[in-house]
């Protein structure tokens, strides 16, 4: 350790490092100024109390509460719990009431999306390597099979887990009044869901992706009926209206056929715009679900 | 005395009907029998959540690990596999599509979007809310048990019976691959 010392006025630093016989050191002498001025500052830095307080200082609240006043604020002064109620009526809890399936629903994207960003390490969105990172996932990736086989299964599972949310929601008549609002952000959030599936379906650029996204886009072209249906009850000499379908096509292939425009197009929607979205649709949902008055209640109803 | 304290803290008013009879200790009425049938979130919602995403996140890692997802053939062009099928929860849609191009594909998947998205503005009845097929509900959940019943059928069709040029198999007799 090397203390720099101010040299003294009108004499020369000693030898010893500015130390002279019989005098304490300078470490010293600033830990008793320390000591003087402030005495608790050593006290503050005891392992224990120091961890305390950096603990105190994130959560204000004890780590196992154990008073009614304590559990509650451990959810009303949690950043990641705050969105939930501090106190739940007992009906809510009942797993074959719920069967968890919406919080199922948003695990599952939580999932997709650390896999996926993971993924996003190892994959490139070109037709020339995108199969070939989907072999390397296989065989040089360290777990590379799991990570691409958590999101494959993770994202057929939301799929089907957002329509037996839905499902859930209808039986229990969770939609009626005053939840209306939310039904229909949740009919936005499953077809969110199956674009996003879709989307995600073209990037291994194996047979069975490329022809899956051929006849998929060739369903958007069938939209052509509805200009050729209006061009045709239209006068002769009026302006044709554009093939409807072709244009949905284009948009989404960025070409006439399934080739490295639309791997790039489904790749950006894929990882980035579409996430985004739903991201945003899920959080507008669930904090609906507490302007709404929590989830549906037996109470709610006359029957 | 005692008296006279006791009217000091708490003042009689002439408006109220009841008034203090005694103090006593004890926890207040509410905790844990409140007449709202309320619980603490922590822990009985917290555990369960935990739970919930333990057994989710299992769930998908054991799926992973036994059953890898499928990886064909690179992309080609030029090979198209007879039949070329959707994702499987598009095959309900390329079902319909195979009777009618423009209705099958979009036609009545977009007015079923729209119908969806109209249901809570059409059924308004406050009743049977919070209850699994509430008895005065029963028309609602025949034609929503109607609709599931379709999309499931449809894709069950898309997937398991159609073969090549979109022509019906038994399970059994489905060709193993044809180009």
């Amino acid at each position: 350790m090397s203390v720099k010392l101010v040299k003294p006025e009108g004499g020369s630093v000693p030898p010893s490092g500015g130390r002279r016989p019989g005098q304490p050191g300078m470490l010293a002498r600033i830990n008793r100024a320390i000591y003087r001025q402030a005495p608790e500052v050593w006290d503050n830095l005891r392992p224990a109390t120091l961890g305390h307080n950096i603990y105190k200082s994130i959560y204000r609240t004890t780590a196992f509460p154990k008073t009614e006043r304590e559990r509650s604020e451990a959810f009303f002064n949690s950043f990641l719990l705050h969105i939930q109620p501090a106190k739940i009526e007992k009906h809510a809890l009942r797993f074959t009431y719920t069967f968890g399936l919406g919080l199922l629903s948003m695990y599952l994207f939580l999932l997709l999306t650390i896999s996926g960003l993971m993924l996003m390490f190892v994959y490139v969105p070109s037709t020339e390597q995108a199969y070939s990172r989907m072999l390397d996932l296989r065989s040089a990736v360290s777990f590379g099979g799991i990570l691409r086989g958590m999101h494959f299964w993770s994202a057929n599972a939301m799929i089907a887990v957002v329509f037996f949310h839905m499902c859930r929601v209808f039986y229990t008549g969770a939609y009626k009044p005053p939840r209306e609002f939310n039904w229909v952000v949740g009919v936005i959030l499953m077809v969110l869901t199956l674009v996003l599936g879709f989307t995600g379906y073209l990037l291994p650029w194996d047979q069975l992706a490329f022809w899956a996204i051929t006849v998929g886009a060739g369903i958007a072209g069938k939209a052509n009926w509805v200009s050729d249906h209006i061009n045709a009850l239209a006068p002769p000499n009026a302006p044709k209206m554009p093939a409807i379908g072709d244009l949905m096509r284009w948009g989404l292939l960025g070409s006439d056929v399934v080739g490295q425009e639309a791997l790039i197009r489904f790749y950006v929607l894929h990882v980035a715009v579409l996430p985004v979205i739903l991201t945003g649709f899920i959080v507008y949902h669930m904090w609906r679900i507490r302007k709404d008055g929590g989830i549906s209640s037996p109470k709610e109803s006359p029957e | 005395m005692k008296r006279v304290r006791e009217e000091e803290i708490f003042p009689r008013n002439p408006n109220k009907t009841y008034g203090l009879m005694e103090l006593v200790k004890g926890s207040s009425t509410r905790v844990d029998r409140g007449p709202d049938d309320m619980v603490s979130s922590w822990p009985h919602l917290l555990i369960r959540e935990a739970a919930l995403f333990a057994g989710c996140f299992a769930a998908m890692l054991a799926l992973a690990v036994f059953f890898p997802p499928p990886l064909e053939a690179p992309a080609n062009p030029l090979r198209p596999p007879n039949p070329a099928k959707a994702p499987w929860y598009f095959l309900g849609l390329q079902e319909l599509v195979a009777y009618d191009a423009f209705w099958g594909g979009l036609g009545i998947p977009g007015l079923v979007v729209v119908a969806l998205m109209a249901i809570p503005y059409v059924d308004r009845h406050h009743s049977g809310i919070g209850r699994w097929f509430a008895k005065s509900r029963r028309t609602a959940t025949t034609l929503w048990t109607m609709y599931v019943v379709v999309v499931i059928v449809l894709i069950i069709i898309g997937v398991y019976f159609r073969g090549p040029n979109w022509a019906w198999f038994w399970p059994g007799e489905m060709p193993k691959e044809v180009q």
